[in-house]
């Protein structure tokens, strides 16, 4: 059943995709490819949810040997357990309803088949990835979803900025895909396997390992592993690739680079849980708190309302990193969740803007392509940074006032707005955050660690932030006067095919759907040895705390979910963990995580609604700041100016070696060769080897030319042959 | 063997066979070596006379020289355009043909001198019925039927095969 | 007058024969000697068929009298394959009809 489940998963979009691509050999294809698409997605979002009852407390992978190579075997196969399930949820869910978007805003493109045949592409990938039980099988799918995303980013290919901004993205998620494959060799020369699970699996000889105390070289490769969930996740340094990903079409952006394919690094990062050390753990918590604070405080500066949102992305993305690195998994899974529900709102509804917007550029539906890539055209001149010019139509200094002309939209933001802002109590992304943020709280109390005390400070800064661009983002779209008149009037509310999954996703910003990471029965966090360690002797050496904050924070939650469903008791059984002495942990999260947003949600308000305050006079009397968050950290300018001039001068260099050098020595034996080895060989040739082919012929000639004049032709010559032969014989015949 | 007119009339026929067909061989004008065949062949009749043959020498004289010498001076006209053409030799391979054509006749006549079962048949000159009622019987109704018949469909063949080849336009086809 | 007088005389008959074959330059040249081997043959059978059968058996004479009827078929086929090389090569002499020369 689980088999058939998970392959019906896979092939429904591999199907979808494989129609495009065969009718696409004979040049022809599917009429309705979307109707298509969006229909193998729903089949696999029912095969997920019919999963759910399928998840066993105790896993066992399915696997089928797939090569074999001496005496190595490698497997592929499907490990289902309630992670597995609820990412599988998520994936279909999101995928589907981006399809469902994707009709109304991509209508009319010219290569409308195309893009939906890629949609599934991408979600059979996503999915493998999901469900593979080893990491060949993971990185197969980790590989075709970036592939994926290279197609996608570059859909509108003929746009220069959309064109380099798919490649920067293959080219620096390769960078940490080279981590992870170095990673991965590393586990397997150790292991001699690639498979996660079971006996014999990386994680169960890991635990040996661990236990044995053999850590270093399981710590780097654990930070290898993660060198490509920082590429994929979009982590510092790797983040630059993301907020430029935001060229291709926003159901993308929503799918791909908020929802599922990034997440993909953080999924990867908490499937690799077991096998993560501490000093693992804490490289990835502070990458994490880092990306989330550097990546939260260049959004308030953007003005490209699908920038920010991706450096939203990004320091969420980076908030999910600092969840596992501490060792909250459950946490870190949750904010995953959540975040991909809301995120994916706030791209779709921006998408919803940008396309009201696209009908004033004045040729309706059918040249929205065109506007998009006619934009950028224009002045993409000497500037090489991307991202620098803003498309009219993202800009939300052109917007304003939206509320009253797009309600469902607005509604639909604005509750996923709070949601991220970690509006207390009714929101999902509330909880999850606060989640992370107990667990790290909790992490340095138990373990009394300056480390995580400053991770904390660096969260809750961050999360303080995210309010206040987040809000900042609402205020200048949807409220106050229109800035744009002209543009104001053009626009409308968005069909249905888009608003009804902004509805279905505003819905999951909610904590009803989430109940499912409650369930401590259902999500049981693998081990991690080290979070037992002796090492720690001087925190509590009861074993059982680390957890227990955890699972506190997921009572709270519980509780409240409970309370809000009115169904109660139901978790009863772990009440006696949750108060089991980190409350104080948890309620400092809370109480601290409610006023940082608050305050963010206040001062955006004075900002940017009230305009009490004004936004370009603070700029003016931070200025370097300012500065620094505007040319987002100078990451490009130093990749630009440090890496690409390295690297070029590197070329240059070898270049020349090549020229002078190799060359040299090419053409110097050249030259010997020919000048006197070829003079010699050429006497040989013409001398004796020709001769002795011209003397035989010369011989055959000769002889031939003599034999020849016996053929005289002659009749009578013939006949007197013939007749002194009789003559002859007979004579001889007769004197014998 | 005494030397009677009968002998005489023979020796006279053989020689006159033989010179004339020295003639054939020798003479540069292709014309007069045809009569000089002409000659030739009546001497075959003659010998063919002798030798109790009326018959055998009357198709002789009636084919040879009625049809065949004919033919071969209709071939010289038609060929050369003029009667007195002349015959070219070159000394080398009349030499060569001479020693070889010598050396034939030695051999021959090798042959016939030693030949037990050839010698000391003498004619005795007694009369044979004439030979042309059993030459019609044994072809027409005789053991050389067959023969005939054939021999004529090959003459038939040879004449149809003639006319085709000496045709002077082939067509297109 | 034996069997010897006659079988010389077609030797030599024959041997003149050959000779014309052998040395003449002209086709028709060349066929008087080819029928001058012929009439050799038929005499040696008129010879056979007189002296080595009883007088009563004629069969040699009738092989003779096909054989002249040969001769003038083989005469007639000569004369017209005379003609073609005639009309092809503009000549009969032999020795300028060459096309099997190697």
């Amino acid at each position: 059943m689980v088999v058939l489940l998970i392959s019906l998963i896979l092939l429904c979009p591999l199907a979808a995709f494989a129609i495009f691509g065969l009718l696409g050999l004979a040049k022809r294809s599917f009429p309705r490819q979307d109707y298509l698409s969006t229909a193998a997605m729903l089949i696999a979002l029912v095969c997920s949810l019919l999963l759910l009852q399928e998840v066993v407390p105790d896993p066992e992978p399915h696997t089928v040997q797939w090569l074999s190579l001496g005496s190595v075997t490698f497997s592929m196969g499907f490990y289902l357990d309630s992670v597995t399930a609820i990412m599988l949820i998520v994936v279909t869910l999101v995928s589907s309803l981006v399809h469902i978007f994707s009709m109304g805003y991509m209508h009319g493109d010219p290569r409308y088949p195309r893009f939906f045949a890629f949609l599934s592409l991408f979600s059979f990938s996503m999915l493998f990835l999901v469900v593979s039980d080893n990491l060949l099988g993971i990185y197969i799918g980790w590989e075709l979803v970036g592939l994926c995303s290279y197609l996608l980013i570059g859909f509108w290919f003929e746009k220069d900025s959309a064109a380099d901004a798919c490649k920067k993205a293959f080219l620096t998620t390769r960078v940490g895909d080279v981590g992870m494959f170095i990673g991965m060799m590393m586990l397997f020369t150790k292991f001699d396997t690639l498979s996660l699970y079971g006996e014999g699996g990386i994680f169960a000889q890991a635990a040996v390992q661990l236990n044995t105390g053999d850590m270093i070289w399981l710590s780097i490769a654990g930070v290898l592993i993660f060198c490509g969930a920082v590429g994929k996740s979009a982590q510092v340094p790797l983040h630059t690739w993301l907020p430029d990903a935001m060229e291709g079409p926003t159901p993308v952006s929503a799918l791909i680079h908020a929802a599922t394919m990034v997440a993909a690094g953080v999924y990867l990062t908490a499937r690799m849980f077991p096998i993560l050390t501490e000093t693992s753990s804490l490289v990835i918590a502070y990458i994490g708190g880092i990306t989330a604070i550097i990546a939260a405080t260049i959004a308030i500066v953007r003005f490209d309302i699908k920038r920010v949102l991706a450096y939203s992305t990004v320091s969420q993305l980076g908030y999910m990193m600092l969840g596992i690195g501490v060792g909250s998994y459950v946490a870190g899974l949750f904010h995953l969740t959540t975040h991909a529900f809301f995120k994916a709102l706030l791209f779709l509804g921006s998408g919803s803007v940008i396309h009201a917007f696209h009908a004033m550029h004045g040729h309706g539906h059918d040249d929205e392509h065109d506007a998009h890539g006619h934009d950028h055209d224009e002045d993409h001149g000497s500037e090489h940074v991307l991202g620098s010019e803003i498309p009219p139509d993202q800009d939300m200094r052109n917007m304003g006032g939206l509320r009253h002309k797009m309600p469902i939209t607005f509604i639909t933001m604005l509750i996923a707005t709070l949601s991220i802002s970690g509006v207390p109590f009714i929101f999902s992304g509330f909880w999850s955050k606060d989640a992370i943020l107990a667990g790290v709280l909790g992490r340095a109390m138990e373990w009394n660690s300056v480390h995580h005390y400053l991770l904390f400070g660096m969260a809750l800064f961050a999360a303080g932030i995210t309010a206040f661009y987040m809000f900042r983002l609402i205020f200048m779209t949807f409220f106050g006067e229109p800035r744009n008149q002209e543009m104001h009037d053009m626009a409308h509310e968005s069909p249905k095919s888009m608003t009804v999954p902004l509805l279905v996703l505003a819905v999951l910003s909610f904590p009803v759907v989430n109940t499912l990471w409650f369930n401590a029965d259902y999500v049981k966090p693998p081990e991690q040895p080290h979070l037992h360690a002796p090492a720690h002797a001087h925190v509590s050496p009861d074993s059982k705390v680390g957890e227990a904050g955890l699972t506190f924070s997921l009572f709270g939650i519980s509780e409240a979910v409970a309370a809000e469903e009115g169904a109660d008791g139901t978790h009863g059984a772990h009440g006696d963990d949750a108060h089991h002495g980190h409350g104080p942990a948890h309620t400092i999260a809370m109480v601290l995580s409610i006023i940082v947003a608050g305050l963010g949600i206040l001062l955006s308000w004075l900002f940017y609604h009230r305009r009490t305050l004004s936004a370009e006079s603070v700029a003016t009397t931070f200025r370097p700041l300012y500065t620094l968050f505007w040319h987002k950290y100078y990451f490009d300018e130093f990749y630009n100016g440090v890496l690409v001039a390295v690297t070029v001068w590197k070329s240059r260099l070898f270049a020349q070696f090549d020229g002078t050098i190799v060359d040299g020595i090419v053409n110097g034996v050249g030259t010997v060769t020919r000048d006197i080895l070829a003079v010699f060989v050429g006497v040989f040739d013409n001398r004796i080897v020709d001769g002795l082919v011209n003397r035989v012929a010369e011989v055959t000639w000769s002889i031939g030319g003599r034999v020849r004049q016996i053929q005289t032709g002659a009749i009578q010559t013939y006949l007197f042959v013939v007749l002194a032969g009789i003559v002859l014989l007979i004579l001889i015949f007769r004197a014998l | 063997m005494e030397f009677t007119l009968r002998t005489f009339i023979f020796y006279g026929f053989a020689l006159t066979t033989i010179a004339s067909a020295l003639v054939v061989v020798t003479v540069r004008n292709i014309v007069h070596a045809a009569f000089s065949l002409m000659v030739t062949l009546f001497g075959v009749a003659g010998l063919y006379v002798f030798l109790q043959a009326d018959f055998l020498a009357a198709t002789q004289v009636i084919v040879y020289v009625g049809g065949i010498l004919v033919l071969i001076l209709f071939g010289v006209m038609m060929t050369s355009g003029r009667l007195e053409m002349r015959i070219h030799i070159e000394r080398g391979q009349l030499l060569l043909g001479g020693v070889v054509a010598l050396a034939l006749l030695m051999l021959l006549l090798t042959v016939i001198a030693n030949t037990p079962a050839w010698k000391n048949l003498t004619d005795d000159g007694t009369e044979l019925p004439p030979t042309t009622e059993r030459i019609g019987e044994l072809i027409l109704n005789g053991p050389f039927l067959l023969p005939f018949e054939v021999v004529s469909v090959l003459l038939l063949v040879a004449l149809i095969g003639a006319t085709l080849i000496s045709r002077k336009e082939v067509r297109d086809e | 007058m034996t069997l010897q007088h006659y079988l010389v005389i077609s030797a030599i008959l024959f041997t003149l024969g050959i000779f014309a074959v052998l040395t003449r330059r002209n086709a028709i040249s060349i066929l008087m000697g080819i029928e001058l081997i012929l009439n050799s043959c038929n005499l040696n059978f008129a010879a056979f068929a007189r002296f080595m059968t009883p007088p009563e058996d004629i069969s040699g004479q009738i092989i003779a009298i096909f054989g002249i009827v040969l001769a003038a078929a083989e005469a007639a086929v000569f004369l017209a394959i005379i003609l073609a090389i005639y009309r092809e090569f503009g000549s009969i002499r032999p020795d300028e009809v060459d096309t099997l020369k190697g």
